[in-house]
């Protein structure tokens, strides 16, 4: 019975062992290649006296060793936390703390970025993939490839156990962590796998990177159908004038990622000069895709179906709209229904159920929502819309913060934010976040930070500051102040010096003034 | 040339500090030195400060790995007669 993420593996290398999981690069790693190994590294956090619920970091760019890495821990019953290795230093090391973090898989290549951290006085008790200065033990791939099995006892895990913890932005500056349990995780792949039919024939490319909810399809529903999972490398998202070639080669059958990716693909002009007919779903979602570019690329590949994909990180996906035909320019794409084993409600300011079409907070009920913020059980709270039932327990809906509205055919529309989230190259931000590091920088009374439409019509966060003695500070350092606190996706692009805010009656900032000039008429 | 490339990557478009600078042989696509942004960003800079045209079909990995790559694929670029 499948009851955990790592049990697809089992069953798959039980089936079809020779059938290849994931593909990257050059390189293979069968379902059979990808059980055996999966042990051995359990073996070795079991050896290395690892207990069940332990946090074990991923630090590493897109890979093999990242899926070994993912399945490895699960199996040993610990949890694993994927972290950015595009962030700063310092904030790396936060997540470490914050989460008791003592082990951390990554691989060779990385080494400088290590010893950066470690040098930085971190917690950890062990390195696994690079060699780590000598002040941490570290061991080889080639040293867990080595353990013998002949022993295994495989630790007792249950579905309602942790199985990852996703960090994203926190309103008070500190990143939050969204705790998932293998049941809220396989519910996720095998909801996903039927909506889009996945089966062993598939092959899913996976464009995002781990530490983002999006990869969970790659990493989780391919493996739990039997599919196979091309990972797009560092190098093809960055220059995406491969990525037609990778589809075409690799015989892509199912294409998920932030539209930004497929704007990119559009954009290299390299698309006409590959034959693309394997593809029969490409998903999108984290943040709007342009209609102009939407419909080129559906005239472009007649073969595939495309699906708007929508969730915050919390409850995984839990809508979908499958695009019906070309769309008019002016159109807005729905975030479409609920999927299987869901339910929502709309909510006014009261908590109300609005009736109609009329506009509120969507809050759902699901299978694959979390279990909370790590560690902060009063944030956990504020997330729940409970509803009391006749035995006197609850039911709890996550509140989305998301405010939707149903249109005319009972599809749910997304109007926008109840809060200061926004999305940048589908990241969630929270602006509270990035006006907390800047008021920490020494000489600025207050900050406000908000998202700007460039041309291209992708977010950029900007800010606008306010000093103490009206002195100017320096600009340059600022940016710099911030480059080492936040990550590149949530860095101000511009910071303007104000002499002060336009202020409401009561003296409070008047957001809204502000801003005026930045919002689409 | 090559040092005008490393001073703009390490000082202006990285997403980190680079404490221990930036080699022309270390690899800048796959280790988070650049994002799709900053690569964008980069090409852009190379353009204007080199005065050279870079087309799409240019911007593939084996030209943009690491700056000797840059480097080098700027100089081959220029001995080609302009047509």
């Amino acid at each position: 019975m499948i009851y955990t993420l790592p049990h697809s593996i089992a069953y798959w290398a039980e089936k079809t062992p020779n059938k290849e999981a994931f593909r990257f690069e050059d390189s293979v790693l069968t379902y059979e290649g990808l059980y055996t190994k999966m042990r051995q590294l359990s073996q070795f956090f079991i050896d290395q006296g690892v207990r069940k619920g332990d946090r074990i970091a991923i630090y590493t760019n897109r890979c093999l060793e990242s899926v070994i890495a993912v399945y490895g821990i699960m199996e040993c019953g610990a949890v694993f936390v994927p972290l950015d290795i595009t962030a700063p230093p310092s904030r790396t090391s936060y997540l470490l703390q914050a989460c008791g973090i003592s082990h951390m898989v990554t691989i060779p290549s990385l080494k400088r970025k290590i010893s950066t951290l470690l040098g930085s006085g971190s917690s950890l008790l062990s390195v696994i993939g690079a060699e780590a200065d000598a002040t941490v033990p570290s061991f080889s791939w080639d040293y867990i490839y080595a353990l013998s099995l002949k022993n295994y006892s495989p630790v007792n895990v249950l579905e309602q156990d942790l199985a990852y913890i996703m960090y994203t932005s926190g309103s008070t500056g500190d990143p939050k962590g969204i705790m998932h349990t293998h049941y809220s995780g396989l519910s996720y792949a095998r909801l996903s796998a039927e909506l889009y039919g996945v089966s062993p024939r598939d092959v899913v490319a996976n464009h995002a990177p781990l530490h983002f909810d999006i990869a969970t399809f790659g990493y989780f529903t391919a493996p739990f159908s039997g599919a196979t999972t091309v990972l797009v490398s560092d190098a093809q998202t960055i220059l995406p004038q491969s990525l037609a070639a990778l589809i075409s080669k690799e015989g892509i059958t199912i294409w998920y990622s932030v539209p930004l990716a497929l704007i990119q693909l559009i954009s290299s002009g390299s698309l006409q000069k590959y034959t693309i007919d394997t593809l029969r779903w490409v998903l999108f979602g984290g943040e709007k895709f342009a209609v102009k570019y939407l419909n080129h690329l559906m005239q472009l590949w007649p073969s595939a179906r495309f699906c708007n994909v929508y969730g915050p990180a919390e409850i995984n996906q839990c809508t979908y709209f499958h695009i019906p035909n070309l769309l008019e320019e002016d159109a807005t794409i729905p975030i479409g229904q609920v999927w299987g084993n869901s339910e929502y409600k709309i909510l006014d300011a009261k908590d109300n159920e609005v009736s109609g079409s009329e506009p509120g907070e969507l809050v759902v009920r699901t299978a694959t929502m979390m279990q909370g913020y790590w560690g902060n059980p009063v944030l956990t709270e504020k997330s729940l819309f409970k509803v009391k039932r006749d035995d006197g327990l609850s039911n709890s809906f996550y509140r989305t913060g998301d405010l939707v509205k149903k249109d005319s055919n009972g599809d749910l529309i997304f109007l926008g934010r109840n809060d200061f989230q926004v999305k940048v190259r589908g990241y969630r931000v929270e602006l509270g976040e990035i006006e907390s590091v800047i008021r920490v920088f020494g000489g600025i009374k207050e900050a406000i930070a908000f998202s700007h439409i460039d041309e291209y019509g992708e977010s950029q966060i900007w800010a606008k500051i306010v000093t103490e003695d009206d002195s100017q500070p320096e600009i340059n350092k600022l940016m710099e102040f911030c480059k080492s606190r936040l990550p590149g996706y949530a860095m101000p692009q511009n910071i303007e010096v104000m002499e002060d805010f336009p202020r409401t009656s009561s003296g409070k900032i008047n957001r809204m003034e502000l801003l005026k000039s930045y919002l689409k008429v | 040339m090559e040092q005008t490339i490393i001073k703009h990557i390490s000082e202006v478009l990285s997403n980190e500090g680079l404490e221990e600078g930036l080699d022309k042989s270390d690899d800048l696509l796959g280790t988070g030195i650049l994002d799709s942004l900053g690569m964008m960003k980069l090409i852009l800079f190379i353009e204007t400060e080199f005065n050279v045209k870079i087309p799409p079909e240019d911007m593939i990995i084996e030209n943009f790995m690491t700056v000797e790559r840059i480097t080098h694929y700027l100089s081959n670029k220029k001995e080609l007669p302009i047509s």
